[in-house]
């Protein structure tokens, strides 16, 4: 069990935060009521890897803040809904039994597929603040349809649509930069049939003209999908450049490698967030090196987050993908200081108090194991860094990483700012 | 022929594949008229097992593969004992319908318990075999060539022992007339239990086998479960080797819509073809209605 005094003095990952909360606190012990908060997470069902990562995150960081004093003296307790494989039913009534039940005045989760973002909805007729990680644009779309009603509902990070203009400015700097000596100008596109994926994809073919490329193909896949053979036909028919792969599991983006690399062309593959888990690597093996992929939220490989990765994987096991439980890490972290700073987290139905804490939440930047959470207020989503936002002291980076050795963590190549290796052709590339 | 080889691979492999689901699935269902919704928990357990032995304990691999065989057949069994022949016993007559809801149960209890133990993070499949065959500039993993020889194997040794043996026999005597079959002196009640865990040692099988090319995790046996369903309910409720030849024919039809129309289409024009089918001859296209045939 952490107490107070080992948390301040040994914690380099907290930093500001605890001493933050701390300071706030002043002599509080966490001994008062206990706070509530809810998560709805996918903790069974095929999304079952994350949803435990975002339980963890959650976990370490209650622990963390009861440390610190909890909130104004109260400690946080955690009660979590299984949503499942997640839909919009499954996981509003399992947002509203969560306030129904326990009273939470927030819900912090990580995220839920194929809901429509129809939890706004729960949380507006509530009264309660909303933090996810479903990585829409819809959120901000939905957002900006009635600001007064969704007042207390937040995108933890930039929206998935800055995945495409990210992943084209990066291919473009490689080429300008002569890291890459692209063999056409072609990139293909293979989404999966879910939102996320294919707003992504979608972004990318809406700019590619831009930035200097031609969309040659453009192949919607099945989700989940891990029988490649029909897809992998037609981009070796006529390869691109570039084949960015927006499906977004671990297990299936590792078996598309594997099934690629029977034949490869000199193309760089891009993907999207699976390769970040060790599920990726550990079921590709040595087919994952040479992978680039990007996330807009992920715990940053350096110096400030390392005390939080030391002690996720002590709590957590060696496998456990603390690139996952940082997002609703620092969400709860943000949370819990923008409450403190409000006078208190308030409760369900009371908009006066909910209000402050969600005007707390906008004002705080918060500098996290993840990087920079502003709020944008046109969406009320995380500022996105390099694409959105010129300073990295203003916007979540967007980060790309390659795997490079499969036996090791993959290395962060872009943006500049944070980088710590450069890109290296893939090894599957002929001369 | 390159462009295509990996699409005729891809429809071949997943082929043997559903062909192996399909075997399990259809012969409980036509043995008993048993829908068994545990099906594809069997597979992924079939799957960890291996696994366990293999990466987890050590074990060589001859050991390993047997590993899903005995595990699926001791809980293909432990099925029969707790679930089927209670709800047998005591409402034979709402049987088919009770048993869909209890093993529906079975299911979800054995995928947390999965869950539970392994965790939810996917893992790969230790047993497997690298590199690949290239012939005619075609690319053939090995694994896959592995994956239809032991597929044609277990179907040949399944289709003996139902033909030339005595075991195989009770167990078509039964499913033509359970109680005709009794009348002769057929013991029913451990025929059913041959048939369970014969069903749960190829599903554990075919578990490894699936793992082997895709990953391990909790909802492994899903997909699988559904295309042997629908390949069961193509042939003909109960009919194995319309079950079997209906699996290859999809596989491929699905494999090349994926190709040709793009990879979504692929299932969806699987099912277009099971609602025609199912217009055309409303009991599949072998099936004959009220008559169960292995």
């Amino acid at each position: 069990m952490t107490n107070r005094r080992a948390l301040l003095k040994g914690s380099a990952a907290l930093g500001g935060a605890a001493m933050m909360l701390a300071s706030i606190n002043r002599e509080a012990r966490a001994e008062g009521d206990p706070i509530p908060i809810g998560s709805a997470l996918p903790l069974s069902g095929y999304a079952a890897a994350d949803g435990i990562e975002f339980r963890n995150g959650l976990e370490l960081a209650a622990e963390e803040i009861n440390a610190a004093g909890g909130i104004l003296g109260r400690p946080i307790e955690l009660h979590i809904e299984d949503t499942k494989d997640m839909g919009a039913d499954v996981v509003t009534q399992a947002i509203q039994r969560l306030i129904d039940r326990h009273e939470v005045p927030a819900i912090i989760n990580g995220y839920n597929t194929g809901t429509n973002m129809v939890e706004m909805d729960v949380a507006a007729d509530n009264d309660v603040i909303f933090v996810h990680y479903n990585t829409l644009i819809s959120h901000n779309e939905k957002f900006k349809s009635d600001p007064e009603r969704y007042y207390g509902c937040f995108q933890g990070d930039p929206p998935e649509y800055y995945y495409g203009p990210g992943c084209l400015l990066f291919l473009k700097n490689l080429i300008d930069s002569g890291q890459w000596q692209a063999p056409n100008n072609k990139i293909a596109i293979v989404p999966s049939a879910n939102e996320y994926s294919v707003v992504i994809a979608n972004a990318v073919k809406a700019q590619a003209e831009e930035y200097g490329f031609t969309v040659s193909l453009f192949e919607t896949v099945p989700f989940p999908t891990n029988q490649w053979g029909p897809t992998l036909a037609k981009l070796r028919q006529d390869p691109p450049a570039a084949i960015i792969v927006t499906h977004f599991l671990p297990q299936d983006l590792a078996q598309f490698m594997v099934q690629f690399l029977t034949q490869p062309t000199n193309s760089l593959v891009y993907m999207q967030y699976g390769p970040s888990l060790p599920a990726f690597r550990e079921i590709g093996k040595e087919a994952v090196n040479g992978v680039i992929y990007s996330t807009t939220i992920g715990c940053l490989p350096d110096e400030f987050s390392a005390g939080y990765r030391q002690k996720y994987r002590e709590k957590f096991g060696p496998n456990s993908a603390f690139i996952t439980g940082s997002q609703t890490y620092d969400g709860l972290w943000h949370y819990a200081l923008s409450a403190a700073i409000a006078g208190g987290p308030g409760e369900p139905f009371d908009r006066e108090q909910i209000e402050k804490v969600a005007a707390a939440m906008r004002r705080l930047i918060y500098r996290g194991v993840n990087g920079t959470y502003r709020c944008d207020p046109d969406g009320q989503s995380g500022y996105c860094y390099p694409t959105q936002i010129g300073d990295p002291s203003l916007g979540m980076p967007h980060q790309f990483l390659q795997h490079q050795d499969h036996t090791t963590d993959p290395r962060l190549i872009a943006p500049e700012f944070y980088a710590t290796h450069r890109f290296v052709l893939p090894p599957w590339f002929k001369a | 022929m390159e462009i295509l080889g990996p699409v005729l691979v891809a429809g071949i492999t997943t082929g043997a594949l559903y062909a192996l689901a399909t075997i399990g699935l259809s012969l409980v269902w036509g043995a008993l008229g048993m829908l068994n919704m545990a099906h594809g928990a069997l597979l992924t357990i079939g799957g960890y097992a291996a696994f366990t032995l293999a990466t987890l304990l050590g074990a060589p691999w001859p050991v390993a593969v047997l590993a899903p065989v005995a595990v699926g057949a001791l809980i293909g069994a432990a099925i029969y004992l707790l679930v089927a022949q209670p709800l047998l016993a005591r409402a034979p007559r709402s049987f088919e319908t009770n048993v869909i809801i209890a093993t529906f149960g079975v299911a979800i209890a054995l995928e947390n318990a999965v869950l539970l133990i392994f965790g939810g993070q996917p893992f790969g499949q230790s047993i497997a075999l690298p590199g690949h065959l290239q012939a005619g500039g075609i690319f053939v993993p090995w694994q896959n060539v592995l994956i239809v020889a032991v597929v044609l194997v277990l179907m040949a040794a399944t289709a003996f022992f139902l033909a030339r043996t005595r075991a195989g026999r009770a167990i078509r005597a039964t499913a033509q007339h359970r109680e005709a079959a009794q009348l002769l002196g057929v013991p029913v009640g451990r025929v059913y239990l041959q048939v369970l865990a014969l069903s749960g040692g190829i599903a554990g099988t075919c578990g490894l086998l699936v793992s082997s090319i895709t990953q391990l995790s909790p909802t492994l046996g899903a997909d699988p479960m559904l295309k042997a369903f629908i390949m069961c309910v193509v042939a003909g409720l109960g009919n194995l080797p319309g079950a079997i030849g209906a699996a290859f024919v999809l596989a491929l039809i699905e494999a090349f819509a994926s190709y040709g129309l793009g990879a979504r289409w692929g299932f969806p024009l699987l099912l277009a073809i099971v609602i025609l089918v199912l217009i055309w001859r409303p009991d599949g296209l072998f099936g004959r209605a009220a008559v169960r045939r292995l």
